[in-house]
């Protein structure tokens, strides 16, 4: 064991190139399809088992052996160094960006042609995402990230707060929250990263347009304008009011153990994605918690975007990777699914598996409102998926989150517009 | 300071008792962290969460130390850090005190010159070649491969220790060579027999600082490697607690692994404490001559 | 320069000025194949990326398409509409006012602390090294952790002692300051350099010194400060220049937030031309950010030569 080891890492991690996984080598031999993804080894480990069932005989396929995190770093240097595997797990915006510098291959082709994997059958919000401008598509969305709010059940009993449910409105939700916060070692009532983190300007659209209002943005894809309306200002007003009154954590929150933290029950209520109900699986948190949906103001409205899976350009079979993606999409999340409920499938037919694990995990709540959220007839985009979203991930930095630290007024709001405005016009 | 001693009694005894309870907080600020770090990695997950937290576990989670380093891969992670490092170790010290031989002890023309450049080079910031560097070793192939990491070294890649080399063999007495020279040796023969030898305490440190700096090193394996199975220790610890996905850093496993990341540094460490402490030291006493 | 006038300049080792060997035919040779790879490193490892970062920093460079070259566009751009470049300017500055001297004051006085003759005072020596011999990620995470403001030792520490807790690197105020608390732990570095000084600074002064009738604070203003004056002014020069060049640190604690303000240079070069996330990186502009940070510790190096005798150093062997 430990010498088969050494030999290997010598031979292969260090002082000789040629190691990459996907060297096909002889032509005669089957295709060897790499499949890259950001799960965790759990994950991961039900994924290989699945991937293990397709039967191809011309057709190998490997999935890479990834760790947790650094997957974005990870991520741009195989970019930099043109060695992406033939499949890899990608978000929105990778997708956006890559495809429009012609790095991925454009799979809307294959999709017409196909009648039981055709567009149709995926969510039509995830596909109108994953089309570019000019009608590629760089990738299949394969999950759909939802987001809503967990909250300790326990925590707002204890309190006497009405635990919160669909169509709890704006003001429900801060006023639980300051009630919430100081009981039982919680620092915040409401941890909210997707609130005062660099997406924040783009959640907020939430609340104008179940207000009736505009959201910020128009599109997050190909964005014409950015706007903040009289109803948009009046949430972030709310907002900044909340965190002045320190029950709401403010902009520079580490949200990084706001899980942990809410299942060790110190943090009464936060914003999150469904993806969390795997992770409490596994950890059993010692409170009673649930999953509710955004507050509103008059309609429901949320926010929700989807990942998928993307292949490089420069893949060498794209027929067979493109069997594989299909395997994929259609069977894999059968499999895994039922063991690591992470999210629904963007492909409809295989959303079943996800609803019955949670159904029987007695996640009811989760259920309901990842239900309601793919049904909100009102969503809006997380972030920009342009190119020059970095830039405005700055000025936000720069001139957002001041606002809702009370460090700037929230007069400043119009001129913070302006500026993205301006980065819209010139293209960055 | 030696005035002390003539000092009167009583205020000798407060300043000794100052002296005492000033190395107690100092002793307790280096060691503290530590020791708690020893209990997060013996606690379980959740309880790591508890508020207020407790500073001893309620149970002892001895499993951590087994699932911790098994979750990154340590054992692997382990030879490849022990092989780039001594691999760049050898390159580092090799190299130095190639150069601070020539410098120090031949003569010819350009040696000045050369001199100025290498120490000069001392000041750039290493992040100037960051991107250059990158595409240059993206386009030969290197790149996701441990030859940045170890190439560099050979040529002379730090050049404090070519500073450190030339500084220690001007101290030599220049009659032995001359000695060595009248019986008939080459300069190569010299080198490796007359001066390595006379120079061990010299090569001994430069050692010790090239490990600490390759065992140490993030920025550069972080950017040069992708693959995992790659990755040094320094890479594979940080990985373990980037957040991504939603999912929540393991602190008690990370901490676990971390006592054993430390463990051949601080091994070393009082082994060869009188080559650390020299090392650094050095630079403070070459300023004198 | 200038060498004449420093004091306790003594010879450069036994045989200064008559040593060097003779036979110069056969040493340049010889030399040359000594110091070749040096030379070869010093072309490839220092010039080539020179030359190369500064052209980049010319040019719109994503390294998947070949650069294409704007002039000052990059430079336009960080003076004028970029929001994140004077922050991080700030920043920078920021860590290095407050970290600098610091790690000054608190080496040379543990150095003065540890060069007593106490029983027990080579294991404090010993104990106030050990953070600078354990590798940086993990005391930097160590740290991350200690640092938390729920469940980190820190805020438990002063809560259990009755003092006030703060929010550390999630403050915009505090988080600076906190990373500069994690740097300084690792002040043993900084004592050490100090310590060698000290303890060659001879004792002949000392007594002479005595004799005069002076106290222990007018014997450190008159004999210590002076004497170990090159390496303050060496320690001041490294530090600076390391301090400009923090990367792990803010990397790892804060990833530059709350806001911007542990967004220090070298961070902002690494997610510009390294960004996460599946952006494009855009490499010219980072060269372009590098180049400003180059000229400032060369401006920092020349203006403490401009003030003391840098030439510390200098090559002092004859020709």
């Amino acid at each position: 064991m430990k010498t088969k080891l050494i030999g290997a890492t010598l031979a292969c991690a260090g002082l000789l190139t040629a190691c990459g996984g996907s060297d096909s080598g002889a032509s005669d031999g089957p295709v060897t399809v790499t499949v890259m993804t950001w799960e965790s080894t759990q994950t991961n480990a039900v994924i290989k088992k699945a991937l293990a069932e397709f039967k191809d005989d011309n057709i190998k396929v490997e999935l890479l052996d990834t760790p947790s995190g650094q997957y974005g770093d990870k991520l741009s240097s195989l970019t930099q160094a043109k060695k992406l595997p033939d499949l890899f797990w990608c978000g929105n915006d990778t997708e956006q960006q890559y495809t429009q510098q012609g790095l991925l291959v454009d799979w809307s082709s294959k999709l017409k042609d196909s009648s039981d994997f055709g567009a149709d059958k995926f969510v039509p919000s995830a596909i109108a995402n994953w089309t570019t401008a000019d009608g590629q598509m760089g990738g299949l969305p394969s999950l759909m990230n939802t987001y809503g709010v967990w909250y300790n059940a326990d925590a707002f009993t204890a309190a006497g707060v009405t635990i919160p449910k669909a169509g709890w409105t704006w003001d429900d939700m801060y006023g639980a929250a300051a009630k919430l916060t100081g009981k039982n070692g919680a620092k915040y009532g409401l941890v909210a990263d997707q609130l005062t983190g660099p997406d924040g300007p783009f959640t907020m659209s939430m609340y104008s347009v179940s207000a009736g209002g505009a959201p910020f943005t128009d599109d997050v894809n190909h964005p014409t304008k950015a706007e903040a309306d009289a109803k948009y200002t009046e949430g972030v007003q709310k907002l900044t009011d909340a965190v002045k009154s320190g029950s709401v954590a403010p902009p520079g929150y580490d949200a990084s153990n706001a899980q942990s933290l809410f299942a060790a029950g110190k943090v009464p209520m936060m914003f999150g994605g469904q993806w969390l109900a795997a992770g409490f699986q596994v950890d059993k948190p010692k409170v009673k918690y649930g999953f509710v949906p955004f507050p509103q103001v008059t309609t429901p409205a949320t926010l929700y975007d989807s990942v998928g899976i993307c292949t490089p350009q420069y893949t060498k079979n794209q027929d067979s990777t493109f069997k594989v993606l299909q395997y994929l999409n259609t069977k894999v999340w059968d499999a895994v699914l039922p063991e690591s409920p992470v999210a629904p499938p963007a492909y409809t037919p295989a959303q079943a598996s996800y609803f019955d694990a949670l159904t029987k995990a007695e996640q009811t709540t989760v259920v309901d409102t990842v239900k309601a959220d793919l049904a909100a007839e009102k969503t809006v985009g997380v972030r920009f998926t342009t190119q020059w979203a970095q830039q405005v991930g700055d000025l936000t930095t720069a001139e957002y989150q001041p606002i809702i630290s009370g460090k700037k007024p929230i007069t400043n709001l119009p001129a913070y517009v302006e500026k993205i405005n301006g980065l819209i016009k010139s293209g960055g | 300071m030696t005035t002390l001693q003539t000092e009167r009694r009583p205020r000798r005894l407060i300043g000794t008792t100052a002296w005492y309870v000033t190395a107690l907080f100092v002793a307790a600020v280096m060691i503290v962290p530590l020791l708690w770090m020893i209990t997060i990695g013996l606690k379980s997950g959740s309880a790591v969460f508890e508020i207020p937290p407790r500073l001893l576990p309620r149970e002892w989670t001895w499993s951590n130390f087994i699932d911790g380093p098994k979750a990154i891969h340590f054992p692997r992670l382990l030879l490849n850090s022990t092989i780039i490092t001594a691999l760049s170790v050898l390159g580092g010290v090799m190299t130095a005190m190639m150069t601070g031989y020539a410098l120090a002890r031949l003569r010819f023309p350009g040696r000045k010159v050369w001199f100025y450049l290498f120490v000069g080079s001392m000041l750039l910031p290493g992040v100037v070649g960051l991107i250059p560097l990158f595409q240059l070793y993206k386009s030969i192939g290197w790149y996701d491969t441990w030859l940045p990491l170890i190439v560099p070294a050979f040529l002379g890649g730090n050049p404090l220790f070519i500073f450190l080399a030339r500084q220690y063999f001007l101290a030599i007495p220049y009659s032995i060579d001359e000695a060595a020279k009248i019986d008939g040796a080459g300069h190569l023969r010299i080198f490796t027999q007359v001066m390595l030898p006379l120079t061990r305490p010299a090569w001994i440190t430069m050692a010790i600082l090239a490990f600490q700096a390759s065992w140490n090193d993030y920025l550069n394996p972080l950017v040069y490697l992708y693959s995992s199975g790659k990755w040094p220790l320094s890479v594979g610890m940080a990985a373990f607690i980037s957040p991504f996905a939603g999912k929540t850093p393991d602190w008690s496993y990370y901490m676990a692994t971390n006592l054993l990341y430390m463990l051949p540094p601080l091994v070393l460490f009082f082994v060869a404490q009188r080559y650390f402490i020299q090392g650094l030291g050095s630079l403070g006493s070459t300023t004198q001559k | 320069m200038n060498r004449s006038s420093r004091p306790l300049q003594r010879g450069n080792g036994p045989g200064r000025g008559k040593g060097l060997s003779r036979g110069a035919g056969s040493d340049t040779v010889a030399a040359y194949l000594f110091i070749a790879p040096a030379i070869i490193g010093f072309t490839v490892f220092v010039g080539y990326p020179l030359i190369r970062s500064f052209y980049l920093a010319l040019t719109k460079y994503n390294g998947l398409a070949d650069p294409v070259f704007v002039g000052l566009g990059n430079f336009r751009r960080l003076f004028g509409g970029d929001p994140a470049f004077w922050p991080a300017l700030r920043a920078t500055g920021y860590l290095v006012v407050l970290y600098v001297p610091l790690s000054l004051i608190l080496g040379l006085a543990l150095a003065m602390f540890c060069n007593q003759r106490f029983r027990g005072v080579r294991i404090v020596r010993t104990l106030a090294y050990l953070p600078v011999v354990l590798p940086a990620v993990a005391t930097i995470t160590l740290w991350k952790f200690i640092l938390n403001p729920e469940v980190g030792l820190l805020n438990t520490v002063l809560d259990r002692l009755g003092l006030p807790t703060s929010l550390w690197l999630q403050s915009p105020s505090m988080s600076m300051p906190s990373v500069v608390l994690m740097m300084l732990w690792g002040v043993g570095g900084t004592m050490i350099i100090f310590l060698a000084a000290l303890q060659s600074v001879p004792t002949e002064l000392y007594e002479a010194a005595k004799v005069d009738g002076a106290g222990p604070w007018s014997a450190f203003i008159r004999i210590t400060l002076p004497t170990i004056s090159p390496i303050i002014l060496l320690q001041v020069i490294l530090q600076t220049t390391a301090a400009l060049q923090t990367f792990n640190q803010p990397k790892i604690l804060t990833n530059g937030g709350p806001g911007f303000s542990t967004n220090v240079l070298m961070l902002s070069i690494y997610n510009n031309g390294f960004p996460n996330l599946g952006r494009i990186p855009q490499l010219g502009y980072a060269s372009a950010q590098v180049w400003v940070l180059f000229i400032v510790i060369i401006a920092v190096i020349a203006l403490a030569a401009k003030f003391t005798s840098l030439w510390t150093y200098s090559d002092n062997t004859p020709d």
